[in-house]
């Protein structure tokens, strides 16, 4: 690489070498010479606030040594911004970083900039579904869908139809389950959640339990459909006894059918030794490591807030 | 778990990735090979910690998925650790590791020293490796004001005229390093290290980074996400700043007055269906995120006003409680996902809040919510590095992260933090002053102490994370500067 100090192109700029503040400066790290001078150049074309081509140039290259390096990707949306730059250029440019840097947070925000600028939401969806082929879970991607749904309204855009195939592939994706939640019970464009709707999400994630009892999210869900529907959760009381059934303890499927069981009875008039029962099973056989926290549930039965 | 840079973050994961590079080759080879030049650790064992105390869950479905998949991979790398004693590390009295404390100091001072040229991706995260190892290592018991003349002017470069911290020289002001910075300052304490930051200019920072919303992005045209509510909160209150808004705040020219205009109400929407708390409204329930939350709310004012007042309780609790995983006994950040050292700390650091919260109701003080001795069996028989450091989990490389958060996570299990309501005087008390009113009280054997006096922590505040005693001696500084 050629040093921007024999570069002609840069000659006007006196670059800004790094101040360590004194002598042993702590966790200090001995940079590349190529690294510590673009860095130079960076610091002084910043100071000038220069909104530049060359400035971009130097920003992919500073960029490709550390894409985790905030100021440089924040720079560098200013100075797009400030030159009108074509903005689908740079979105070409961006997938293969993102790509190779999968979890730097960086870089999706820098898209979320781009695409809001953008104003188009176009290939946005293939992409993201691309990412997620290599991590289900990506937290900064997962939250970069939910902007990207929100910003252009793509609540019918075919986003519930992925979430249903990730599930499908793996039922206990939380972050899909929690985007499920987000696309039917999230939406802010006016569109009231029916009955019909809220039958169709207890029955999808009835179906799901059934496929694997002992996973928490698809219970987590439909507890969250229940208040969100401010429905009673005696209605699963038969479902949840079905993987739970407290007779014959030995064909109990399920903590999370236990759990729910326990609340159920802790909200029905009389039933405080039944709710006592369920939740001595837990603590005693069923997930003992949270057996104070059962425990403790127990101490609550009765009083007012007791409803977990 | 990212802190204020929440675990899944970038510095940790960076980190992660780094150290691998020089370290892999020696803890490959030095870990190969250990299972039958080892005498079992049950041999040696007391029988007051007998094995059979690992719970399972007699529980498991037969459908495999990924996330199974990968949970039943790493169970077998971490079983060794939980059943036996790889390292051979020397053990206490309850059969269980003894903490490698001179180990983990050396590797923690060996953190705040020179990193070569491939680590030029920690360049904007370096505050973060000196809040990282000066915690790390009051926590095991070092006095590190032989570091306070470097750290003081390691910040000073770092510090951005118009107010605030970046990763270094030059770089843009960003709230994660503000909060890393002044913690660091703050662990460090004295005068010099106090008065080297510019309070006026970190006021008119935080104002700018204060959102109409109620929240705080973390950096100008960066993610607004709860971290940066707690960390804007954080400094505001050690540094004693005004809680009116700047001028220039973008929330301020909206019509808002203060750094709390709407905050516990952004906070409560980001608690989730599932009871846990997101990085921001509709985001995934995460723990390192609802530590900054249930932290930003104990800020503004006692555990049980502000979260029975801001967040369903009983949801949160529930949640939380589901976070330790069994067998391994540590915690997990989301649902379905692995259990992590770092959690230690993000989900184990919820708990003295929340156990506040909920003191005294019904059946008094000190309700035991979770298995505290779990938790340390998992941070010191599986996440102590056979070299000093602690990590992830087996298998995973020592890094100053995973380091400061077991550390912090082993403390909040060896003590228990008790609000002290009477201290606190509601409306009359000075703004701010909320997280000033916290005692420890021992943690006795019926709590699950399965741990001797040398392998026991330092205690430290459960909200700022930082020795006990450092975030008084600041605030009270800026308050007799007033
Ligand atoms: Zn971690």
């Amino acid at each position: 690489m050629t040093s921007y100090a024999s570069d002609p192109a840069w000659a006007d700029i006196e670059p800004l070498p790094q101040d360590d503040g004194g002598p042993h400066p702590l966790a200090a790290i001995a940079y590349k010479d190529e690294y510590s001078e673009a860095m130079s150049y960076l610091r002084a074309v910043m100071a000038k606030n220069e909104m530049s081509e060359r400035v971009l140039g130097l920003t992919e290259r500073i960029i490709g040594m550390n894409p985790a390096h905030y100021t440089v990707w924040l720079y560098r949306s200013r100075v797009l911004a400030a030159l009108s730059y074509d903005l689908r250029t740079e979105l070409a440019w961006l997938n293969p970083t993102a790509l190779k840097h999968l979890k730097n947070y960086q870089i999706w925000h820098h898209r979320q900039t781009i695409v809001d600028a953008l104003d188009s939401a176009d290939g946005e969806q293939a992409f993201i579904a691309g990412m997620m082929e290599q991590d289900a879970k990506n937290y900064h991607v997962w939250s970069y869908r939910q902007w990207l749904v929100k910003r252009f309204a793509l609540w019918d855009a075919g986003e519930l139809e992925i979430v249903e195939a990730m599930l499908q592939h793996d039922v206990r994706n939380n972050s899909a389950w929690n985007h499920r939640y987000f696309l039917v019970f999230g939406r802010d464009d006016g569109v009231v959640v029916e009955q019909k709707t809220i039958d169709r999400e207890i029955e999808y994630a009835k179906e799901t339990i059934r496929k694997a009892p002992q996973n928490q999210a698809p219970w987590n869900y439909v507890r969250g459909v229940l208040r969100y529907a401010k429905l009673s959760p005696a209605s699963l009381k038969e479902f949840a006894a079905g993987f739970a059934p407290v007779e014959r303890p030995e064909d109990i499927k399920s903590s999370h059918a236990l759990d729910l069981l326990a609340e159920i009875y802790a909200q029905e008039q009389g039933k405080s030794e039944e709710a006592v029962r369920v939740l001595d099973l837990l603590a005693e056989k069923y997930d003992p490591i949270r057996a104070n926290y059962w425990n403790f549930r127990k101490s609550q039965l009765g009083s007012a807030s007791a409803a977990a | 778990m990212a802190t204020p840079q929440a675990p899944s973050q970038s510095p940790s994961a960076r980190l992660q990735e780094l150290l691998t590079t020089s370290q892999r080759i020696e803890e490959l080879s030095d870990s190969e090979g250990f299972e039958d030049a080892m005498e079992p650790a049950s041999a040696q064992a007391p029988p007051s910690f007998p094995k059979l105390q690992m719970f399972t869950s007699p529980l498991r479905d037969e459908l495999v998925t990924d996330s199974s998949a990968i949970e039943a991979e790493t169970l077998d790398d971490i079983l060794p650790f939980l059943e036996d004693n790889p390292y051979d590390f020397e053990l206490n009295s309850f059969g269980v590791p003894k903490l490698q404390r001179a180990q983990h100091v050396a590797f923690l001072r060996r953190a705040l020293g020179n990193y070569p040229a491939q680590f030029a991706a920690m360049d904007a995260a370096r505050p973060w490796l000196l809040y990282w190892s000066l915690q790390g290592l009051t926590c095991l018991g070092e006095d590190v004001s032989e570091y306070r003349e470097r750290v003081t002017y390691t910040f000073s470069a770092a510090q951005h005229p118009m107010g605030g911290f970046g990763g270094g020289h030059g770089q843009l002001p960003h709230l994660a390093g503000s909060y890393a910075a002044v913690l660091s300052l703050v662990i460090v304490g004295g005068k010099e290290a106090y008065d080297m930051i510019d309070r006026k200019a970190m006021w008119h920072y935080l104002g700018n980074m204060k959102q109409p919303d109620g929240g705080f992005t973390m950096a100008p045209g960066g993610e607004e996400d709860v971290r940066g509510a707690f960390c804007a909160m954080v400094i505001l209150t050690l540094l004693n700043l005004p809680l009116d808004l700047p001028p220039t705040s973008p929330a301020k020219i909206k019509g808002d007055e203060t750094f709390l205009t709407k905050l516990p109400e952004w906070i409560s929407r980001c608690q989730t269906f599932e009871g846990g708390i997101g990085a921001a409204p509709t985001n995934e329930a995460h723990g390192g995120y609802a530590f900054c939350a249930l932290g930003c709310l104990a800020l503004i004012g006692s555990p049980k006003e502000m979260l029975h007042k801001h967040l369903d309780v009983p949801a949160l609790l529930s949640w939380l409680a589901s976070r330790q995983t069994q067998p391994e006994g540590g915690f997990q950040g989301r649902t379905n996902k692995l259990v992590d050292g770092c959690y230690s700390h993000w989900v184990g650091g919820c708990w003295g809040i929340v156990e506040a919260a909920v003191q005294g109701s019904n059946d008094g003080v000190g309700a035991r919510l979770w298995r505290r001795e779990d938790l340390v069996r998992y941070i010191l028989a599986c996440c102590q590095g056979q070299k000093g450091g602690l990590r992830d989990k087996p298998g995973k490389h020592p890094d100053a992260y995973h380091t400061c958060y077991n550390l912090a996570g082993l403390s909040a299990a060896q003590h228990r933090y008790v609000y002290d309501y009477e201290k606190s005087t509601g409306a009359a008390a000075a703004p701010l002053s909320a997280a000033f009113n916290w005692t420890v009280a021992d943690v006795v054997e019926e709590e699950g102490k399965i741990w001797d006096e040398d392998d026991t922590v330092n205690i430290i505040h459960p909200v700022f994370v930082v020795p006990w005693g450092q975030a008084e001696a600041v605030r009270k500084y800026f308050e007799e500067k007033a």
